[in-house]
């Protein structure tokens, strides 16, 4: 068989491996340490590249950012910050008809400053916000729905752990992504917010109420939040503004943190364990998978099927935006089943020479720029879409009395916000690419 | 036995933590360093206080030069450090909805099958991460400004290595058993 078609082989074998449970990592290694194997005909290549593979992958100076931006989310959690920012935005949108579920997606969209992680989001603020918002009134589906959504903010506002990963793959400036994703961050709250609106007026019952609380009151309940802008100031405009590179920021932010959690006293030892105890977990998983890609994607680098595959579709002269509207369908399916993660590191290296092999009118910097945001927020909305998607489970988990039917009516409601924008920024990339 | 297994797992974990944590200080400290630095060398500053950026440097404040390469090593260590934790608490990425709904047997089959090459998987890593140690022996590389021995940073990350290696083997012993059990 030729090297072309063994590459291309590789692929449906790979997603079968997938989708009969394997590690997705494990999967990846298996494909790209066999696929090389037999591509040269003897494993020694893959036995000497192995030598330095796995060291080198993890002693990388810019993946350095992951554990740390991790820890920042833990540390923020123990903080007690998911509760400050729900106070603060409650007080003020609180008492509007559906108003505490806007203040949840709001308190998301603030935890997401400050933590680059979607599901560690979900989980802290629903830990928060569902206790007091069912005690509100506010139906179950509402409930969870809203928190699930609201999670997906966590990755979409930066920093963001997904975001990174895309950088490197791409070799596109962390930087100018983590601005890129602020305003379309902004949209998605406020998006999530009309969706709660629309929800509540057409099913008047779900809506609980919480009084209006006087001027001086609300402001009272926005001073404990400061050391979250401070937090996110630091991290994101240092980082841009080029005072320390991603990894010093990463690194200052979960100091930040953690004197927040010193400072509120919850920094206990047993804290300090959990938190260091739950970076350990998603780091080794996140970089399990990273080893993995590396292997096959070296493995498909050798096949040339990237670059086949990019001027193929190149040369078929298919209209850019029609190719663009079906690589983002399939993040759409796939992310229904998948971690956002493993899809982006499966994914990226045989999309993302195709996209910049088509022309969309823009530079080469602002279209990777621009997909990069794409698929960050395509990739979500599968975190979301009934009936598998993650950030659901992780909501329901906690809220075992509101039947999962119930939470899947009301979340496709935020589905269908999440959709209206990423249409939105497919036909006005200014929108992305206002600040850079 | 499963608990010394799980123990181990922890020790590992946290003592990963204690260099990630270790890391965060010491790049917040050159930042700290560079930034007071850059204060001290501003024209009116070095006017109103000459010397003071000249005393700053000898006492050694300023950017951790060696910062780069001590994050390198260090965050390849702690990453091997998790290895261990992940896999006793099952936290590998994985798609489980088209095997929601498999019967038992052939559901402890299939975990089984994973476990063992997952086991081979880690066995494979720790042993090449041996040869590659010995390779930085022979040719005794080391980083470029502080000239530490790069087998010192395989040594440290080869001990992990075992350890996830151990653990996970543990693991699939657990899963050959419960895939005996229900094939009896």
């Amino acid at each position: 068989m030729s090297d072309l078609g063994l590459g291309f082989l590789s692929f449906p074998v790979l997603l079968a491996l997938i989708f009969a449970r394997a590690p997705i990592g494990l999967a990846m290694l298996i494909c790209g340490a066999g696929g090389l194997t037999l591509l040269t005909g003897s494993p020694n290549i893959v036995l000497a590249k192995l030598k330095t593979e796995t060291f080198s992958t993890f002693s990388n100076y810019n993946l350095s950012i992951i554990p740390m931006f991790l820890l920042m989310g833990q540390f923020a959690t123990l903080g007690g910050m998911s509760r400050a920012l729900f106070r603060a935005a409650g007080a003020f949108v609180g008492h509007l008809k559906g108003g505490l579920a806007m203040a949840a997606v709001g308190a998301c969209a603030g935890f997401g400053a400050i933590c680059g992680s979607s599901l560690a989001t979900a989980a802290t603020m629903g830990q928060v916000a569902l206790p007091e918002l069912r005690r509100a009134g506010y139906s179950g589906g509402l409930s969870t729905a809203t928190l699930a959504a609201g999670g997906t903010l966590g990755i979409l506002i930066p920093p963001s752990v997904v975001l990174v990963i895309y950088a490197i793959l791409a070799e596109q400036n962390i930087a100018k992504l983590f601005l890129a994703a602020f305003v379309p961050g902004i949209l998605a709250a406020l998006g999530y917010a009309l969706a709660i609106a629309l929800y509540v007026r057409r099913h008047p019952e779900a809506a609980g109420s919480a009084p209006a609380l006087p001027l001086r009151a609300r402001f009272a309940a926005l001073l404990p939040v400061w050391p979250v802008i401070v937090v996110f100031g630091l991290v994101v405009g240092g980082i841009y503004g080029g005072w320390f590179t991603p990894t010093e920021g990463a690194a200052v932010g979960a100091a930040g943190t953690g004197l927040i959690a010193w400072a509120t006293g919850g920094m206990s030892w047993r804290g300090v364990q959990d938190a260091i105890l739950e970076t350990a977990r998603t780091s080794a998983m996140i970089f399990f998978i990273i080893l993995g890609a590396a292997s096959y994607n070296s493995f498909l680098a050798f096949t040339r099927v990237p670059q086949e595959l990019s001027s193929f579709v190149v040369g078929q002269g298919f209209s850019p935006w029609a190719v663009l509207w079906l690589i983002l369908l399939v993040y759409l399916i796939l992310g229904c089943l998948m971690d956002s993660l493993s899809m982006i590191l499966l994914t990226i290296p045989i999309f993302f020479p195709v996209i910049m092999g088509l022309d969309f009118g823009m530079t080469p910097e602002a279209t990777a720029i621009w997909f990069g945001i794409l698929v960050l927020i395509v990739v979500e909305v599968g975190l979301i879409t009934p009936p598998v998607g993650m950030n659901l489970f992780v909501i329901a988990a906690m809220n075992r009395d509101v039947p999962i039917s119930a939470t899947y009516g009301a979340v496709l409601w935020f589905v269908a916000a999440d959709l209206i924008r990423v249409a939105l920024l497919v036909a006005f990339p200014a929108i992305v690419l206002v600040l850079i | 036995m499963d608990r010394l297994i799980r123990q181990i797992a922890r020790l590992s974990a946290l003592a990963g933590g204690v260099v990630l944590l270790a890391l965060v200080g010491m790049i917040c400290a050159s930042v700290l360093g560079n930034a007071t630095l850059k204060l001290a060398q501003m024209g009116w500053v070095q006017s109103a206080l000459p010397g003071l950026a000249e005393g700053m440097r000898a006492a050694g404040i300023g950017p951790i030069r060696a910062s780069y390469e001590l994050v390198e090593i260090g965050v390849a260590f702690v990453i091997f450090a998790f290895l261990p934790w992940v896999q006793i608490t099952r936290g590998h990425a994985m798609v489980e909805v088209f095997t929601a709904r498999l019967p038992a047997r052939a559901d402890a089959a299939l975990a089984a099958l994973w476990e063992v090459l997952m086991a081979a998987a880690m066995v494979l890593i720790a042993w090449r991460l041996y040869a590659g140690m010995l390779g930085k022996v022979k040719n005794a590389e080391t980083t470029f400004l502080m000239q530490i021995p790069l087998w010192w940073a395989y040594a440290a990350c080869l001990v992990a290595a075992c350890l996830a290696a151990l653990v996970t083997l543990w693991a699939t012993v657990a899963a050959l058993r419960r895939a005996a059990r229900a094939w009896a």
